[in-house]
């Protein structure tokens, strides 16, 4: 009698399971997958825009040809990729009226900001209100991020709050060893720059070793940095540290040249992080031995997931050849990138839902190592991994210089050449 | 006599109705809010560059002024005094007016000169604003973020009411005495002051006025984005943009913004969102014309026929 009742449960209980295995089954897979992004192809943002984007599309082209992304959501079905790309131009009003146009009437699947601070500021509050996911490339805007806001995470570059600090810990170590006692803070006033230039001074005063004798900040469009250069020369500073955007750091470092002062340490972002593009424009001579971020585009990390920095370097030539435009740099390395933790978020997501891709997003911290480092989230979404060290561009070769990471140690492939 | 004008003052105050009922539909039919909110923005602005432009003949390139004035108005009352939304608009209408009564001398000037005068005091007010130093009270360079009171639909329907009340003033100017009388000053200044009209006190008024919805528009512009910086609370174009779209439609006439705003706007839109790089080209292309062949605006079309507009 129980064997007849065990008999008639598990045939039961296998009917019950037949009827409800179709419901459990994938949902039905969309034809494509469409991503929404903005990018700036005129203004003062289109430098560092541009890479991003068409690094971007280099990965969705590379995905695109293996026919898609393989969803696990969707039971291992490989799905094209759309992407949707319109022109803010470095606005902020047509970026915020952009935004908009994607979610409301393109309905993206996924949704990418623009570059730097400025132009994602926008579109933070809208994308929160619509509950769509921003994949924020590189706007490092502290005030983005909040632990009630679930609606972003930062793709490529770390918090601004964050980055400075291998700097600070350079000088007051190994620069304080070698008689560096004060510095100098110049500054362009905008979110990333502004950001940057707080911590660096809160770290300065903390330590207490590095004394900060000058402290300015000047608009983001300043041009001629001449009389600037003489009033940080009249305060004799062992350091300069000049915090700015492409164009601010080219201004800075031709009139630097041209005003024959000499500083024992001068650091600029975009030195080493855009480093064709200022070699480029400022020549070899004003960036010798000068400081600045070594980016993945110039450090080799060992990648998980992706292209290696040689690999993507050699596809981006390939579909960007040299004199098409746009410079390979770090805003390539963190387009890719960008593509990399969507593409992972896909492959993981249990679905298309904005917190489900949230989650996937999150489920990336800390496991994600790509050329670009290791993609580690704080609980806001403000990047924490991803920290460049600090280099210098050291002559190599005639007529050329080479970025060499000198900090901190465990990272350093050379030493660091201060001036006398 | 009076009939008539009361019938004309009718009819504008319903197209005036039309407008407004329009865009308060236009939000439950087209998702794209901000665009919605934009085009407000931008009806109210080049009406109230039409009081003071269209009625005394003054033309303030640094309309953006009063604009950001209002739109940092309502921030620091948000950031500083804590006051919700509505009460904040308050302030930015007051510091709108405020900086009107401050700038009141540049009335002194005319043509050109009162163009670049105001576009400088727009300018210095900016770099006040934009000031790190200042960063305690205004934040400066980096931006306000007004996460707290941002609520798009009420600031929505915030704006449509400002713009309802902008359009009725408009009705007002273009059918009382007081606007005939402002119509008169800006044909001939010496002759309308012979004639008894106070020329200090229209003009005064009507550049209060033009300012105080310049203000207003920027508070709302601020309640409804919530992020924004000094560049984007005093950027140029919006000026330039009110200008255009008056200029285009044909000034002094209620209908002639209202066009400008719609054909205008509506073709940057379409064109800055599908094919940006024809975008200059096709605006150019469309001012060049317009200044050649129709300097008056559109409404020109008709009034060069002695019919009236609206």
């Amino acid at each position: 009698m129980r064997s007849k009742l065990l008999a008639l449960s598990m045939f039961a209980a296998s009917g019950i399971a037949a009827v409800l295995a179709p419901a459990q089954a994938a949902p039905a897979a969309p034809s494509q997958i469409t991503i929404g992004e903005l990018y700036a192809s005129s203004g003062p943002y289109a430098s560092i825009s541009m890479p991003v984007y068409d690094a971007f599309k280099l990965w969705v082209d590379e995905t695109n040809a293996k026919g898609g992304v393989e969803m696990a959501a969707f039971g291992g079905k490989r799905i094209p990729i759309k992407l949707i790309a319109y022109d803010d131009q470095s606005s902020t009003a047509t970026a915020a009226t952009l935004y908009n146009q994607l979610i409301t009437q393109d309905h993206v699947d996924l949704l990418i900001a623009d570059s730097g601070s400025v132009l994602t500021s926008v579109g933070v509050p809208i994308a929160r209100e619509h509950k769509q996911f921003l994949f924020d490339v590189s706007g490092t805007g502290a005030a983005f991020f909040s632990e009630d806001n679930p609606y972003i995470a930062l793709m490529a570059d770390p918090v601004s709050t964050i980055w400075p600090h291998y700097i600070s810990d350079f000088l007051n170590d190994e620069g304080y060893k070698e008689g560096i006692r004060t510095v100098a803070i110049l500054y362009s006033t905008n979110d990333f720059t502004g950001t940057q230039a707080a911590a660096l001074k809160g770290f300065f005063e903390r330590d207490k070793k590095v004394k900060v004798v000058y402290y300015q900040g000047v608009p983001t469009n300043t041009s001629n940095y001449t009389v600037l250069i003489n009033n940080i020369a009249a305060q004799n500073p062992d350091a300069v540290l000049e915090l700015g955007y492409v164009g601010n750091d080219i201004a800075f470092l031709r009139n630097l040249q041209d005003s024959g002062n000499q500083f024992r340490f001068v650091f600029t972002i975009y030195g080493g992080t855009e480093k064709e593009e200022i070699e480029k424009n400022v020549g070899v001579s004003a960036v010798t031995n000068t400081f600045s971020y070594v980016p993945a585009s110039n450090y080799e990390y060992k990648p998980e997931v992706g292209m290696t920095q040689k690999e993507f370097r050699a596809a981006w030539e390939k579909k960007y050849p040299s004199g098409s435009g746009v410079a390979f740099g770090a805003n390539a390395i963190y387009g890719y990138m960008t593509g990399l933790v969507i593409q992972r978020t896909l492959e993981t997501t249990k679905s298309l839902d904005q917190m489900d891709i949230h989650d996937a997003v999150f489920a990336l911290s800390g496991k994600l190592k790509t050329l670009d480092g290791t993609f580690e989230l704080r609980k806001d979404g403000a990047q924490i991994g991803e920290v460049t060290p600090l280099g210098q561009l050291q002559p190599a070769g005639k007529n050329d210089v080479k970025l060499v990471a000198v900090y901190p140690p465990d990272l350093a492939n050379g030493k660091a050449v201060l001036g006398k | 006599m009076r009939s008539s004008r009361a019938r004309r003052a009718l009819l504008d105050a319903a197209i005036a109705a039309i407008v407004v009922a329009g865009m308060a539909i236009a939000r439950g039919v087209y998702s794209n809010e901000l665009m919605l909110f934009n085009f407000i923005m931008f009806l109210t602005l080049s009406q109230g560059l039409n009081i003071i432009y269209g009625f005394t003949g003054y033309l303030p390139f640094g309309y953006v002024g009063f604009f950001g004035a209002g739109a940092y108005g309502f921030a620091l009352a948000v950031m500083h005094l804590h006051l919700p939304a509505l009460a904040a608009m308050g302030c930015a209408g007051l510091a709108a007016l405020v900086l009107s009564v401050i700038l009141l001398p540049l009335l002194r000037l005319s043509g050109a000169y009162f163009a670049i005068a105001s576009m400088a005091a727009a300018q210095a007010l900016y770099e006040v604003i934009a000031n790190p130093d200042l960063e305690t009270v205004t934040k400066g360079p980096y931006g306000v973020s007004l996460a707290g009171v941002f609520a798009p639909a009420a600031s929505y329907y915030l704006a449509l009411a400002i713009l309802a009340a902008t359009l009725l003033v408009v009705v007002w100017l273009r059918n009382s005495r007081f606007g005939m009388s402002l119509q008169a000053i800006r044909d001939d200044s010496v002759s309308a002051s012979m004639a008894g009209i106070s020329v200090v006190r229209g003009r005064t008024v009507a550049w209060t006025l033009s300012a105080l919805i310049a203000g207003l528009v920027g508070g709302v512009f601020a309640w409804h984005i919530s992020v924004f910086y000094p560049d984007t609370a005093f950027d140029l174009s919006v000026s330039i943009f009110a200008t255009v779209f008056l200029l285009f439609g044909g000034a002094t006439t209620l209908v002639g913004p209202l066009l400008g705003v719609f054909i205008l706007y509506g073709v940057y839109n379409v064109i800055g969102i599908a094919v940006p790089q024809y975008f200059q080209f096709t605006y150019g292309a469309l001012i060049v014309l317009l200044v050649l062949f129709l300097p008056n605006g559109l409404v020109s079309l008709l009034t060069s026929r002695g019919i009236r507009v609206p």
